[in-house]
């Protein structure tokens, strides 16, 4: 049937109800309920639009979309830091948080105007790539090893992160431990290659990790920190959610039993997509946004949240930390990444000169 | 987060919005679709049926997926703006809703009796009058139609999530926010938010129920 | 005048099963013209392809001197004019008075003409208080009256009836039959094809008949003649009621 027909089936439609007069042939039903459906079909699609149109009032304000992972929208560091920068530039940040990779990703297409992620190797190719402006690191918060509450392995006495990873590796061969990995190419997954990788194991080698023992989940970190409690096995965990799941006794059975290594720091980076490529990006607020974060209210903002009675987030970007934390970081990222990207690492921190106080080195 | 009761409103009636606005959608396109194809007769009539019925299986977060390549500003309709807004989350289900809205209508308007066909036609009824009657007949598969495809996406997440990004007071939408709190471990919470978004499920389907229910005079 | 229904050498084929082979007969206006024979003979295959529901394999049919195809956009004009009531009352999900309108509605009736031809007829079937009432709650007699006060509303100048009164009670045969009786008389330029199985109805009603085995028409006479002195023995044998089954 061509689309002219169509059209007349819809004529049909309409022409049919009207069928009866209601005096000859008595009340029409189907035209009652017909208006019934068409009113409460309008009422919902109305009160919907309503209610959209209410909590889409103030769109004359300027806005910046801002691409983040789930750790900082979870933890609440991005509602207790961003209503301050909202207000001073009269703006609204449209917060979308999502996996690291994924983040990016709609940083690449343009979809978003800035990133606030923590995946060094990924942004570095990003902004190598041009997609990024500039790679500016904001703050670091920790990795830990999570595990039963009695830490049978005894990790809390290791010397550093591959010296408990080799305990739970050896136990685990032996039956002994469990050892609960994300798997998902998130950031801290990447975090636990770069620590398997330096007792030797790649990541193909640590994927084929026998399931007895290490357990390849592919769930975010609440659930992994959920599945441990079940499993009383360990895992690496970024501090924030693990402090969430104890301040809410989620887990009562584990504990955090290995901190402190600089090589589990987890470093964030803000970095404004490249208005070059994707002309449409709000380059402007997003640069405002950045030079913000990094500036010492920005910082000292961020330093000043405390969740679960403990400060998450350790802002690196002003020169009295940034010095000292950064080459920590680049030192600790370059154990994962090899010697071949340690040139890399080492041009990240000249991208970020555009910031006075960061000192090249 | 959702902390007060005039956020849970808005959320709840931005799921309504959604859900229902791609259930509009999707069975004004599935429902006509459906019939002609069951009605019709055309050469490859049962590789467009299996079609239909494959994507019942539509994954969500591919449909998803297409969209956001449609809209993302690296695409061919990118300079819409439309992405992370309604508008976005409405096109991604629309395309949820149509394959279950025509595949239900199909089956519908085919199981309406050989002689009823027959009849119509004797009766003198033009082709299209015919189409219209027959679907007419078949009222009660076509109302359980919408009702499946409404359940589809009132229940969806992934394609939600993805082209609406989840953005608080703007694209958070009641699966959302059940997958966010899940995420942060607020189980009760979550729960909570599952019982207010079947509660809403409930009002839409009783609505539904007695619009099938009732015999069309 | 023109005859209203004329076969020329008309067969039809179901995959290689044969419903009919090769018929030809006229029906004049104001005829009552009888198909008879037994089950599965071919007479609803006839009905089917003069109602232009289906397309003969070959030969002709011409309604009112006017060669018509099946499936074609005339054959639905065509067929408004053909009024036809099949075998098992088939009423549609709504009420009485709206399966009654149905026919009107879809010829494009403006609506007090509907309400008040609707009116009219259901006071004649009495079922003027159950106007309301969907359909389908009708008894067997009730919703066989119905189907053919329907096919009849629109005044059709062709009405074809299929086994009509099958499966009836007496009383409800005798009403039915009234009914088309009456549509009979109210012009005679009205030709009615009655297609059954029941020898006394064809004798009671019919002006011509004709007896169809195994999809050939076998013979086609006068009421007197196939009654009193049929030409073929299948006739004799069939009036006479030894072949029926």
């Amino acid at each position: 049937m061509s689309s002219s027909g169509v059209i007349e089936v819809a004529n049909c439609y309409i022409r049919e109800p009207s069928l009866c007069s209601k005096k000859h042939i008595g009340v029409n039903m189907k035209g009652i309920w017909i208006a019934v459906a068409a009113i409460v079909v309008a009422a919902v699609v109305v009160g919907g639009a309503a209610g959209y149109v209410l909590m889409t009032e103030d769109d004359e304000v300027e806005s910046l979309r801002l691409a983040t992972t789930t750790s900082t929208y979870d933890s609440g560091l991005l509602d207790y830091i961003l209503p301050v920068f909202e207000n001073e530039t009269n703006c609204k940040i449209d917060v979308i948080a999502v996996g690291s990779g994924q983040a990016i990703e709609l940083g690449k297409n343009g979809d978003v105007d800035v990133l606030l992620v923590h995946s060094p190797a990924a942004e570095k190719d990003f902004v190598a790539a041009g997609y990024g402006e500039s790679r500016t690191l904001v703050m670091y918060n920790n990795f830990v090893i999570v595990g039963p509450s009695a830490d049978p392995l005894n990790t809390e006495n290791a010397k550093n992160a591959s010296e408990a990873f080799q305990k739970i590796y050896d136990n685990g061969t032996a039956g002994l431990a469990k050892f609960v990995s994300r798997a998902d190419n998130s950031g801290t997954h990447s975090k636990e290659l770069t620590v398997w990788s330096t007792l030797g194991y790649n990541k193909t080698l640590v994927a084929a990790f026998p399931s007895s023992w290490y357990i390849q989940s592919g769930q975010g970190m609440g659930a992994v920190l959920d599945m441990c409690e079940e499993l009383d096995a360990y895992t690496l965990s970024d501090d924030a959610t693990y402090y969430q799941r104890m301040d809410e006794n989620i887990i009562p059975h584990l504990n955090m039993t290995y901190s402190g290594d600089s090589a589990l720091f987890n470093q964030y980076s803000v970095i404004p997509v490249n208005s070059t490529i994707h002309a449409h990006v709000n380059h402007t607020l997003a640069a405002a946004f950045k030079n913000w974060l990094v500036s010492e209210a920005g910082q000292d903002l961020i330093a000043s949240y405390e969740k679960y009675g403990h400060q998450l987030f350790f802002p690196n970007a002003t020169p009295q930390t940034a010095r000292v934390a950064s080459l920590l970081i680049d030192e600790s990222m370059d154990v994962g990444e090899g010697v071949t990207r340690g040139w890399n690492s080492f041009r990240v921190l000249r991208w970020t000169d555009s910031f006075p106080f960061h000192a090249v080195h | 987060m959702i902390s007060t009761g005039s956020e849970l409103l808005d959320v709840t009636l931005l799921s309504l919005y959604v859900s229902g606005m791609a259930t509009i959608l999707g069975s004004a396109i599935g429902i006509p679709l459906g019939a002609l194809i069951g009605l019709k007769e055309f050469g490859g009539k049962g590789a467009v049926k299996t079609l239909t019925y494959t994507l019942y299986g539509f994954p969500p977060v591919l449909s998803g997926l297409v969209v956001y390549y449609v809209f993302s500003r690296a695409g061919p309709l990118g300079d819409l703006g439309i992405l992370f807004t309604p508008t976005a989350m409405i096109i991604a289900e629309t395309f949820l809703v149509i394959p279950l809205v025509t595949g239900i209508t199909i089956t519908s308007v085919v199981e309406v009796d050989r002689s009823i066909k027959d009849t119509v036609k004797a009766l003198g009824a033009s082709s299209s009058q015919s189409i219209v009657t027959v679907m007419r007949e078949a009222w009660v598969g076509l109302v359980m139609a919408c009702m499946i495809g409404f359940g589809r996406v009132i229940a969806e997440v992934g394609a939600a999530y993805l082209v609406g990004g989840n953005i608080d007071g703007e694209t958070r939408v009641l699966t959302t926010a059940i997958m966010l709190e899940t995420r942060m471990g607020h189980f009760e919470w979550a729960m909570s938010l599952g019982i207010v978004l079947l509660s809403v499920a409930l009002m839409v389907f009783l609505f539904l129920r007695l619009l099938q229910e009732r015999e069309m005079l | 005048m023109k005859p209203a229904i004329c076969l020329e050498g008309v067969s039809k084929k179901y995959d290689q099963i044969v419903a009919l082979r090769d018929a030809s007969f006229t029906v004049s206006k104001g005829e009552v013209f009888g198909i008879v024979g037994p089950s599965g003979a071919g007479k609803s295959t006839i009905l089917r392809i003069v109602d232009l529901l289906e397309a003969p394999t070959e030969g002709k049919l011409l309604i009112d001197g006017q060669y018509v195809v099946a499936n074609s956009v005339r054959a639905e004009a065509v067929r408004r004019k053909i009024g036809m009531v099949l075998q098992k009352p088939v009423v549609l999900n709504r009420s009485v008075a709206n399966n009654l309108g149905y026919s009107l509605m879809i010829r494009g009736w403006n609506e007090d003409r509907i309400a008040e031809v609707v009116d009219a007829e259901l006071r004649r079937l009495g079922l003027n208080g159950r106007r309301k009432t969907n359909a389908r709650n009708l008894s067997g007699g009730e919703m066989q009256r119905l189907c053919f006060a329907r096919a009849a509303i629109h005044d059709p100048s062709i009405l074809l009836l299929d086994e009509f009164a099958a499966n009836l009670d007496p009383t409800n045969v005798a009403l039915l039959e009234n009914q088309v009786q009456e549509f009979i008389r109210k012009d005679p330029n009205r030709t009615v094809v009655i297609v059954t199985h029941n020898m006394f109805q064809a004798k009671r009603m019919c002006t011509r008949i004709a007896l169809i085995w195994d999809g050939e028409i076998v013979e086609i006479a006068d009421r007197k003649k196939f009654f009193e002195s049929p030409d073929d023995a299948r006739t004799a044998a069939f009036v006479g009621g030894e072949s029926i089954y």
